[in-house]
């Protein structure tokens, strides 16, 4: 470049800033400058545009989290599950983006939710049929004549049903704590989210997290809400979860990447879907008196040798509700059924629900310690994961009775030799 | 004629020969586990009373098989001056005497610490009467199966419970409401109700000053309210003692002072020839907003400063006592009590729940762990590869 170019260039203060970019960029510029300015401004135009629109920004986007799944520290599968139950909702209002943030943070394995529609069919994360217990719906106005009542499983129930909101309505209500004695500063902060936004939370964390949608009350949304093309709830579901990449059989490489159960208390659903998706599925059973809402099956069928043969076929485990494995009386549990030994015995996965630290919800036989209950539950009954509002209190448990191993494989056999040698020192 | 001798031999080692394992109520002579002193002391307070109704034996023992470091317990008196273990001066709250026809002429009102109180009153009543009554739990969130079971005990059988323990456990007993005790028991030869008290544990050996050969054998801390009472035992035994300090808003019931002024280092600088330490509230330690905890005070800093001790009471597993920022996790409490405001003891009424914390976070050294107990701590270190 002559002296002469250098003194024009001086001269007009934008072109130092494309000499920043140095080479190429500067060469084009050189050209030209020695044309027309108009062109010049033009070209420079131009390349802004073809840069803006092509480049990489220098941090990582959200919801791109994909392409590093491969180094971020993958999913702990030596030790039972640590299923944060709705997020951590023993702090934060359940189902809500903080509450998942914080699940994530206090070391949870998977992210747990329940999948209603809007009356727009949108998926969202919710639990209730009704917003009225976890939301301020009931004091918004513009909403008052949405108070309806509906048949559900075969019970009259009032409310505001999320199938009466679109999701742009839905988005104006604010949640709150479901639990009066739970932490009541987040009420009316929180929105509730959709299910992408819950798989977006879980790709963009720090470290491989899993997710735990549940298909909830199919019946009462395939009723209410109708998809175009006659698609059914549950195509939705599995259409979401495959749209961002989830799939592949359980423990296989590809769900190591982005693991993931699919719950629901409708057997029917699970074998629905089972042609969609070979992600894992697990049952989830009610308390001894429910029937199913689907198939209208009572308990004891669906918890019998005969039944688990079938619905293995389809389904890598069950979720019971704890207090029928292990009944109860008077606040103190009795004598284990055999639940758990015959479902192991077919290959099934117990992941029970829900584990509470608050005392109204510990059996006696805990010492009001919901460590206490964590350890029966995992030592003795030997479940292989668990459904808990304290996600942060399971983490902590497990981290100080069963740490992860830190050795390699080998090593780990011996280990394992040995804990069968030392094992009845256990309980010495 | 030639088995005489055999005979002899054998009836002589039958009556004479000791037993291979240590006979009870003998305490195995120096062949117990040691206290542990390298971490805060775990307190069972008033037993494992989140279990088992208060202050009772089996709520102490308990306590001693989930592994307190010390029994707590609260001394009063009954009317023919025998020392019992209570904690309220009035017997309704947690025993079953409202329902006794024959003490209901006992329902009486005395005067407390300025406060007109009315009930039945623990020093309105023989030791053999109050032997008839049975206690019951008194929070009624917590197990009430065992309501009605077990009888109150006198602080001889507390000692001699602490002393039968298969391990070393500490015992500390609180001088209760002194000053309304010398008002309503008079003891003969003008002893007072701390003269009782010191006397008892000068019977079964307690004595020396912390952490000296003798108080490791049998460890104690005396506790009390009332600064002048611990003052006056001062005098009768080393052992070391507590001042514990209530609520900012009450008086010491004894010299009327304030909490301000006995948290005040003049004041530290007085007490610390007489106490190693100092038990608060813990809510006055840490003050608490809208059920969270704020900023600690400097209480701890100062008490340390001062080589005071700190054994805040008290802590409970239940979410209700809980504040919000331990996500209603008692676990979470100790965590923070322990590792960021740095006590020295923690009374609590859950001991299983601080054993479990401390074993798991702040194992004690291997060398006081027999091989079982290493077995043990193995077994749970190599568990989850069992499951790989």
């Amino acid at each position: 470049m002559n002296r002469h170019f250098w003194g024009k260039m001086r001269d007009q203060r934008i072109v130092p800033k494309l000499f920043a970019r140095g080479g190429t960029s500067s060469q084009i510029v050189y050209i030209l400058w020695v044309t027309k300015t108009g062109i010049f401004v033009k070209c420079l135009i131009w390349l802004s545009l073809v840069t803006l629109c092509t480049g990489r920004t220098l941090y990582q986007r959200p919801g791109k989290g994909v392409k590093d799944a491969a180094t971020k520290q993958p999913i702990q599968t030596s030790r039972p599950y640590n299923i944060a139950h709705r997020g951590s909702n023993g702090e934060i209002p359940e189902e809500t983006k903080a509450a998942y943030l914080r699940a994530i943070e206090d070391g949870t394995d998977f992210i747990e939710t329940d999948i209603l529609s809007s009356k727009d069919g949108v998926l969202i994360c919710f639990h209730d049929v009704i917003l009225d217990l976890t939301t301020d719906v009931a004091s918004r106005k513009e909403f008052a004549g949405r108070n309806r009542t509906y048949d559900v499983q075969g019970f009259k129930i009032p409310g505001f049903f999320t199938f009466d909101f679109t999701l742009k309505e839905l988005k104006t209500l604010r949640t709150k704590q479901r639990y009066a004695f739970r932490d009541q500063q987040y009420n009316g902060k929180y929105p509730i989210i959709t299910f992408e936004e819950f798989l977006a939370i879980a790709q963009d964390a720090p470290r491989v997290v899993g997710i735990y949608p549940e298909i909830k009350n199919p019946v009462l949304m395939n009723q209410h809400v109708k998809w175009p093309g006659g698609k059914r709830f549950e195509d939705k579901v599995v259409e979401t979860l495959k749209k961002h990449g989830y799939g592949g059989a359980y423990l296989s490489k590809q769900w190591l990447n982005k693991p993931l159960f699919i719950q629901s208390f409708a057997p029917s659903s699970l074998v629905y879907i089972s042609n969609l998706t070979d992600s894992p599925k697990v049952l989830l059973i009610d308390d001894v008196i429910r029937p199913t809402q689907d198939t209208n099956q009572t308990y004891a069928e669906i918890t019998s040798d005969a039944y688990f043969t079938y619905i293995k076929e389809y389904v890598v485990g069950i979720g019971p509700w704890k207090d029928t494995i292990v009944p109860v009386t008077n606040n103190y549990m009795l004598t284990p059924t055999d639940l758990v030994k015959r479902a192991h015995a077919h290959k099934l996965q117990v992941h029970p629900y829900t584990y509470r630290n608050e005392n109204q919800f510990l059996h006696f036989n805990f010492s009001q310690d919901p460590y206490k209950e964590y350890e029966y539950w995992i030592k003795e009954i030997g479940v292989d994961g668990l459904f808990t509002d304290f996600t942060g209190s399971l983490h902590n448990y497990q981290e100080w009775a069963s740490p992860l191993p830190e050795t390699s494989k080998s090593t780990r056999q011996l280990l394992s030799h040995i804990a069968s040698l030392v094992r009845p020192y256990a309980k010495a | 004629m030639r088995c005489l001798p055999l005979i002899w031999l054998f009836l002589l080692t039958a009556c004479a020969g000791r037993t291979l394992y240590p006979l009870p109520g003998k305490g195995g002579k120096g062949a117990k586990l040691p206290i542990q002193t390298s971490r805060p002391y775990n307190i069972a307070h008033r037993g494992s009373n989140g279990e088992i109704p208060e202050e009772t034996a089996p709520a102490y023992l308990r306590a001693i098989e989930e592994g307190a470091d010390f029994i707590e317990t609260d001394v009063l008196s009954t009317k023919d001056g025998v020392l019992i273990c209570f904690h309220d001066f009035t017997l309704q709250n947690t025993t079953n005497v409202a329902s006794h026809k024959e003490f209901a002429d006992r329902n009486r009102t005395y005067e407390v610490q300025g406060s007109n109180m009315t009930g039945f009153f623990t020093f309105d009543f023989t030791l053999k009467e109050l032997k008839k009554l049975r206690t019951k739990q008194r929070f009624s969130f917590r197990n009430q199966q065992y309501n009605g079971k077990y009888p109150i005990i006198t602080f001889e059988e507390f000692i001699t419970i602490a002393r039968d323990a298969p391990r070393v456990v500490g015992i500390y007993p609180e001088i209760k409401n002194p000053v309304l005790m010398n008002q309503h028991v008079k003891w003969p030869g003008g002893v007072r109700f701390e003269d009782k008290v010191v006397e008892t544990l000068k019977k079964y050996g307690y004595g020396g000053s912390y952490l000296s050969k003798k108080w490791l054998k049998r460890p104690l801390f005396i506790q009390s309210f009332a600064p002048s009472s611990l003052v006056y035992i001062s005098n009768l035994i080393d052992s070391p003692k507590v001042l514990l300090i209530d609520d900012v808003t009450v008086l010491t019931e004894d010299t009327n002072q304030t909490y301000a002024e006995i948290t005040s280092d003049v004041y530290f600088n007085y007490i610390k020839q007489y106490v190693v330490g100092i038990g608060p509230w813990k809510d006055t330690v840490v003050p608490v907003s809208n059920n969270y905890t704020q900023a600690p005070t400097d209480l701890v800093k100062r008490a340390h400063a001062h080589n005071l001790k700190v054994h805040p009471y008290t802590y409970r597993n239940e979410n209700e006592f809980l504040h919000l920022n331990f996500s209603q996790d008692p676990y979470k409490e100790y965590e923070y009590w322990i590792n960021e405001i740095g006590v020295d003891g923690l009374f609590t009424d859950f001991t299983g729940s601080l054993h479990n914390y401390q074993e798991w976070t702040s194992p004690l050294s291997e060398t006081s762990k027999s091989p079982r107990q290493l077995l043990s701590q193995i077994a749970a270190l190599v568990l989850p590869y069992e499951k790989a």
